[in-house]
């Protein structure tokens, strides 16, 4: 045998020894040895911004499946994988987002489109239509022949809108001309929850998901109602410029809704102060058709007609994350998942689509050290983003040139206004008319 | 809400135009609903006053009647009430009769109930109204309106809300409703424009004009104006002859009981008022609701850190007690079991039933006691079993092994009682045998048995001893040694080995060994300590002297007992040592010292004896010259024993010059000091104290005067040489010399000393060096000379002032003309040189030199041109959080990589602000019960 003589490593001078233990690290603790501190570092954050956009793949998968538009997605509470789509076809899927594939296929739910959906407590899947119906399906696995027909079927006098299921009751909100509230266990209404004076359309209802007893409902009108069931009343009404497409309640800020506006605007509004709303988020170019809160309650989806997915910081009201593919058509409705990683989309040309809700993220395991890593490249990032090309690099996001164009356009109407504005108050007397503030113009009126 | 709000929205609604009219007539029709309710609260009211004081009132009566022209207000009031309530009257006769109807009324009376928040406002500024009204009365009817008031808020909701509108019914707005009132009149309108043409003060002037048309009517039985007001016994007064009185009189108790039970309700307002208000109270009810989550909230926005679920509950153990204690069978096998344990009576509370029944006929102490023994035997057994356990660990084969010899010695001395003659007979042959043998050691095998053995009787124990100690001697006599040298003399002392010359031998070498411990202690005085630092140093080497100076005493006795025993040459020597007349340089504390032998011999006598150990201490207490010691000390005398041995030969003649200096300038100055003893009283001590502050002054002056006028020879120059070894022992020594050598300008030292403050220490340094250098000669001068020659041209100053200026200029704003000429102008005869063009002046912007950086700094230029390459890297404005420049350089000043940071650091400085674990469902916040 020859000698083989080896350099030798003992695995504990670099290893962790035990599972739980942080990894040694052999570094020189002279600060002489480290010099150009803020060089260097400034040179990492360029770099982290570089990779950031590098690795900003967004786009995960799009699941097929409808025929037309996908009108409403709704995802199962408490559970990660499980999404239900309705669609203009009439048909119901229900997808596994993990797996990326259909788990219950229902053709034909109801008559022209499933205009709302919504899981029951268990294993319930309720849908209403415009054909006056609401059907109760059991989506519990058994063979496709049992559940093409429903459970139940309630039925109504006008089309629905919308439907949403209490959180821990089993009760469950409809929308058509007016906002019933409605028992599972019972076949008509259990009550009506209308503003006396509303005579129009009620496109949204929800509920609030922690004070499960207020509601919160958008119509035709350009109002956003809000209602109690304890109270059984339609408690306050708000009209606004333009009427909203969608609604939603934020998980942890529970006084919190977000109002999806045909303005292009989101707004949030604070409950306990209706009369103006807490922010604007600006950058859609056309009509927001919908609306979704991250689990987190910190971020929100939208999606809107301009074919684009954004995703945006709560309080922050520009530059939100925008993501849109060649053939993805006007984004009719969005939902975040239960884990905050992922966002679905569901739009006009019958794809559901599954994108990350970090663009940049890494899927799949992450060591400690490369976790440590991306943390610091993060801080980074955050800490330098004033500096001119860190900023530039992770500011720029590229457009479609179409949304790009109608971007361009909306700012220069946006300007002419402006300017026409102020141009008309120059030339009134003195202290007429008073800039008003954006905020203060989204509420027309608040009744009681 | 207020009415103006209302109206804001009313406008805002944008309704056709017959809405003014509309709005008038409904709010006409609410005003009277208003009145009706006004009448309804009104009526029992009346009744329960008229109850409790009839003859008040009919006093009243009276007082009207002869004050009816008179008491304008009072009665302006009296008479306002019973029109209101007549007018009441006939609408409750409409509502009583049309129950049904109510709500087909109340709906023509709001069809704009969008905007109608008044009803419940005027409604209750009405009431208002009217109970100031009633509080004109008497103080008892207010307190019963009180308690009407709250029960009225008990049944009707609305009044909640509206309650708001009660508090702000602002005069102004009374006296708006009264002018309402009054137009719904129209003959009052009518009486009330003749009115105002008369009286200015129309509100008094209204009330009295109705009370003049009422009071005048003609009196019938329906309008019968007597005692003022009407009540159910006066229509009942016409039945007092018939027989059924009675039983109507029953009937109608309910209608004139006064109590608070069967007062009348107020009328419903109308539904959509009614509705408005509820919603409004629901809206309230429910942001109150909302309300509660606010901290929560508040703290997620706040929050630098969150980790997601926000209400994930923490991961805890279940005990095995909890689980047993929650035990219930589940399935068929556990049950059977359950079942059978039960039957046995076995499970924990049945034992512990059982233990009770027994102790049910023991006494308290018995049972005490029980448990005593009871949890002795457990702690026994406890730790008997803990030791075991520990001993049972043990690998160590040796431990075994002495184990293992224990156990069979422990079996043994069964046998050693009765040993037999034979085995005696045999360890003593052993013994022997060893004796012989020389092993006189502990390891002998008789001797190990020996030891084993427990039970020693004292003759056993001495033979062990003696052998061991035989064998001692034995082992040094081989090695050929005395036994007297060895360590152990304790033992020895009874040998007489010693003989004087060892006796000798042995101090020489303990005086030896004193010597080499003070040199020791020297050498170690190199190492960097506190001991390195110049007291410590000091006190070290008078330590050392001290002991060298103990161990010549004890060379000198020696040396004496030797004169005695031999000769007296060598003693003779040192007694003329002693007396000889040398000088002597000794050091203390710092200072050297020169001074004549006779004078130490002096003052070696006046030397206290116990002052030689306290010297440091007694250097402010006693003058210094009398701690002298004996001994000549210095540097150059290391070897105290061969001064001691060998007399004072090389001692220097004594310097004339010296001894009169020392003694005139120091000693005489010194001799001024008391001498306090230690052991002195605190006020003796005190005073002295006083006495040489006062003293030192002019003392202080005196030495400078001296110092001033010292002359000494230039010739005579004692030189010692002492190299400076830090700068401020440099400036010291130098001065001292400095003193001595120069004479010719000591009328300058005090200037000379001043200035040295003033100057760096670099100077001084230098100043010290020149000094010494100055000794040499007049090299110093001719270094100087030699650098100012070699910079001879070099005018640096000059050259930079020069820069600078240019350098200021080239910056400075200036105009440049950039005519051409020639091009297009004239250039024949009786040309003239014409001014620049001012299109053609080109202003160039520089930097005006007062608002250049380096604008009054002499001492630098400081670049005004933009660095292009740093621009890059600059942050143009101030970023958003920040308020403050040196804000923003704060938080970029510390990087957060892990080369500049610990682990710990650099983990919370990239911890992100929100944490999602992977693959866990994120609930919505839930109220927790």
């Amino acid at each position: 045998m020859v000698k083989i003589s080896v350099l030798q490593h003992a695995p504990s001078a670099h290893l962790s020894i035990r599972p739980g233990d942080p990894t040694p690290t052999s570094r020189n603790l002279d600060p002489l040895m480290h010099p150009f501190a803020r060089a260097r570092e400034r040179t990492r954050a360029l770099n982290a911004a570089k990779m950031e956009r590098m690795f900003a793949k967004p786009f995960l998968r799009a699941l097929e499946g409808h025929i037309d538009a996908i009108e409403v997605l709704c995802r199962r509470p408490g559970t990660l994988n499980t999404v239900a789509s309705g669609s203009w076809d009439g048909g119901i899927l229900v997808h596994d987002i993990a797996e990326q594939k259909q788990v219950h296929r229902i053709q034909d739910a109801h008559q022209g489109k499933v205009s709302g959906l919504c899981f029951s407590q268990d294993n319930g899947l309720l849908s209403c239509g415009v054909d006056t119906n609401i059907k109760f399906w059991d989506i519990s696995p058994r063979d496709e022949e049992v559940q093409q027909k429903p459970l139940h079927i309630f039925s109504g006098k006008s089309p629905f809108n919308s439907i949403d299921h209490h959180r821990s009751d089993p009760i469950f909100a409809t929308a058509s001309n007016i906002v019933q509230i409605w028992d599972e266990t019972k076949t008509a209404a259990v009550s009506n929850l209308t503003f006396p004076t509303a005579t129009e359309t009620v496109t949204s209802v929800r509920f609030n998901l922690s004070e499960t007893s207020v509601l919160g409902s958008i119509g035709s009108d350009r109002s956003f109602t809000l209602y109690d069931i304890r109270s059984g009343k339609a408690e306050r009404r708000v009209t606004m410029q333009m009427r909203s497409n969608a609604l939603a309640w934020s998980p942890t800020l529970p006084t919190l809704v977000l109002l999806a506006s045909e303005d292009h605007n989101l707004y949030t509004f604070d409950v306990r102060q209706l009369s103006n709303p807490t922010q604007i988020y600006k950058a859609h170019v056309s009509a927001v058709m919908s609306c979704d809160w991250s689990p987190t309650g910190l971020e929100f989806v939208s999606g809107g007609w301009d074919r684009t997915v954004r995703i945006w910081k709560e309080g922050k009201g520009t530059r939100p994350e925008v993501y849109h593919t060649k053939r993805m058509q006007r984004v009719l409705s969005t939902v975040f998942t239960a884990d905050a990683r992922f966002v679905i989309s569901g739009s006009d040309d019958g794809n559901v689509r599954i994108w990350k809700a970090k663009a940049h993220e890494k899927l799949g395991i992450i060591t400690a050290r490369e976790r440590a890593a991306i943390e610091y490249r993060e801080s980074l990032k955050e800490r330098w983003k004033y500096d001119q090309e860190v900023g530039k690099i992770s500011r720029a996001r590229h457009l479609p040139k179409a949304v790009h164009e109608a971007a361009k356009l909306k700012q220069t109407m946006l300007e002419a206004q402006r300017v026409k504005e102020e141009r008309r108050r120059k030339h009134t007397r003195a202290g007429e008319s008073k800039p008003k503030a954006e905020r203060k113009k989204v509420v027309l009126a608040e009744q009681s | 809400m207020t009415r103006t709000q209302k109206k804001f929205k009313s406008a805002k609604k944008g309704r056709p135009g017959s809405r003014p009219a509309h709005y008038a007539n409904a709010r006409e029709k609410a005003r009277a609903a208003a009145a009706i309710n006004d009448v309804y609260e009104d009526l029992p009211e009346k009744g329960r006053r008229n109850t409790v004081g009839l003859d008040l009132d009919k006093h009243e009566g009276q007082g009207r009647r002869h004050h009816s022209n008179a008491g304008l207000d009072v009665e302006g009031r009296d008479a306002e009430r019973p029109s209101a309530r007549l007018l009441g009257e006939n609408e409750e006769d409409e509502q009583l009769g049309s129950d049904d109807d109510e709500e087909i009324d109340s709906e023509d009376a709001f069809e704009d109930s969008d905007e109608e928040g008044f009803a419940g406002s005027s409604f209750r500024r009405k009431r208002k109204e009217s109970s100031s009204h009633q509080g004109s009365g008497s103080e008892e009817e207010s307190g019963s309106e009180e308690e009407g008031e709250d029960e009225d808020e008990d049944e009707d909701d609305f009044q909640i809300s509206a309650s708001e509108s009660d508090s702000e019914a602002s005069p102004e707005a009374l006296t708006e409703l009264n002018a309402f009132l009054s137009t719904l009149d129209p003959e009052d309108n009518k009486k009330r424009k003749q009115d105002e043409e008369g009286l200015p003060d129309s509100r008094n002037k209204k009330r009295r004009i109705l009370s003049e048309r009422t009071e005048p009517g003609e009196e019938s039985e329906f309008g019968a104006r007597g005692s003022g007001t009407l009540k159910l016994d006066d229509l009942l007064a016409p039945l007092a002859s018939t027989s059924a009185l009675a039983t109507l009189k029953k009937s109608t108790k309910a209608l004139t009981s006064s109590s608070a039970k069967t007062k009348t309700l107020p009328a419903p307002l109308p539904q959509r008022a009614q509705e408005r208000l509820d919603r409004e109270a629901a809206y309230e009810k429910t942001k109150e609701e909302v309300e509660k989550w606010n901290t929560t909230m508040k703290r997620i926005k706040q929050a630098e850190h969150l980790s997601f679920p926000l209400q994930a509950e923490p991961a805890t153990r279940v005990s095995n007690l909890e689980l047993a204690a929650k035990f219930q069978p589940s399935n068929e096998f556990e049950s059977a079991v359950d079942k059978l344990l039960k039957s046995a009576q076995l499970r924990d509370e049945d034992i512990t039933h059982t233990e009770s029944l027994k102790m049910a006929h023991l006494t308290v102490e018995e049972v005490a006691a029980r448990r005593a023994e009871l949890r002795m035997m457990r702690e026994l057994a406890f730790r008997a079993d803990r030791k075991a356990k520990r001993v049972a660990k043990i690998k160590s084969k040796a431990y075994r092994r002495i184990r293992k010899k224990q156990r069979e010695r422990l079996d043994i001395p069964v046998e050693d009682e009765d040993m037999d003659e034979e085995a005696r007979m045999k360890a003593e042959v052993e013994r022997a045998r060893e004796r012989a043998t020389l092993k006189h050691k502990a390891t002998g095998k008789w001797a190990r048995s020996m030891q084993g053995r427990e039970g020693l009787d004292q003759d056993q124990r001495q033979a062990i001893a003696e052998m061991l100690d035989r064998g001692e001697k034995l082992r040094r006599r081989i090695r050929g040694e005395d036994s007297g040298s060895e360590s152990d003399k304790g033992s020895e002392s009874g040998d007489e080995e010693l003989d004087e010359e060892g006796i000798r031998r042995k101090a020489f070498e303990e005086l030896e060994n004193i010597r080499t411990e003070g040199e020791g202690d020297t050498s170690d005085l190199k190492s960097k300590s506190v001991f390195n630092m110049k007291f410590m140093q000091e006190a070290a080497t008078r330590r050392a002297r001290e002991a060298n100076t103990q161990a010549e005493e004890l060379a000198r006795e020696i040396a004496l007992e030797l004169g005695d025993a031999e000769g007296s040459e060598s003693g003779d020597i040192t007694e003329n040592a002693a007396t000889q007349n040398t000088s002597v340089v000794q050091r203390t504390g710092g200072r050297i010292s020169f001074r004549p032998g006779a004078s130490a011999a002096a003052t070696s006598i006046a030397k206290p004896l116990g002052s030689l150990a306290s010297d440091t201490s007694s250097v402010t207490l006693q003058s210094a010259d009398l701690v002298q010691d004996v001994t000549p000390q210095g540097r150059h005398s290391p070897t105290p024993t061969l001064t001691a041995v060998t007399p004072l030969v090389a001692a220097p003649e004594p310097n004339p010059w010296l001894a009169p200096v020392a003694l005139s300038s120091r000693l005489a100055r010194k001799k001024n000091e008391a001498v306090v003893h230690k052991n002195a009283e605190i006020s003796a001590k005190s005073s002295n104290k006083l006495k040489k502050q006062v003293a030192k002054g002019e003392e202080e002056k005196e030495r400078a005067r001296d110092d001033a006028i010292l002359e000494v020879e230039v010739d005579n120059v004692l030189t010692i040489p002492d190299p400076p070894t830090t700068s401020s022992s440099a400036r010291k020594k130098g001065k001292k010399p400095k003193r001595q050598n120069q004479p010719s300008t000591s009328a300058e030292l005090p200037a000379d000393d001043d200035d040295s403050d003033v100057h760096s220490e670099m100077e001084e340094q230098e100043g010290a060096a020149g000094q010494s250098v100055n000794a040499k000669g007049v090299k110093a001068f001719q270094q100087r000379e030699l650098v100012a020659l070699a910079f001879a041209g070099d005018n640096v100053v000059e050259a930079f002032e020069e820069a600078k200026r240019q350098e200021n200029e080239s910056d400075a704003p200036r105009e440049v003309d950039t005519t051409l000429p020639g091009w297009g102008s004239w250039g024949g005869a009786g040309i003239k040189k014409l001014p620049p063009k001012p299109h053609l002046i080109k202003k160039v912007a520089g930097i005006d030199p007062s608002s250049r950086a380096d604008f009054k700094k002499a001492h630098v230029i400081i670049s005004e041109k933009r660095d292009k390459k740093a621009a890059k890297y600059l942050v143009r404005d101030l970023p958003y959080p920040y308020t403050s420049y040196a804000q923003f350089e704060k938080s970029m000043d510390t990087p957060l990589g892990t080369e500049w940071n610990t682990r710990v650091g650099f983990q919370r400085a990239t911890l992100p602000r929100v944490v999602k674990k992977m693959g866990t469902v994120i609930d919505p916040l839930e109220k927790l019960a």
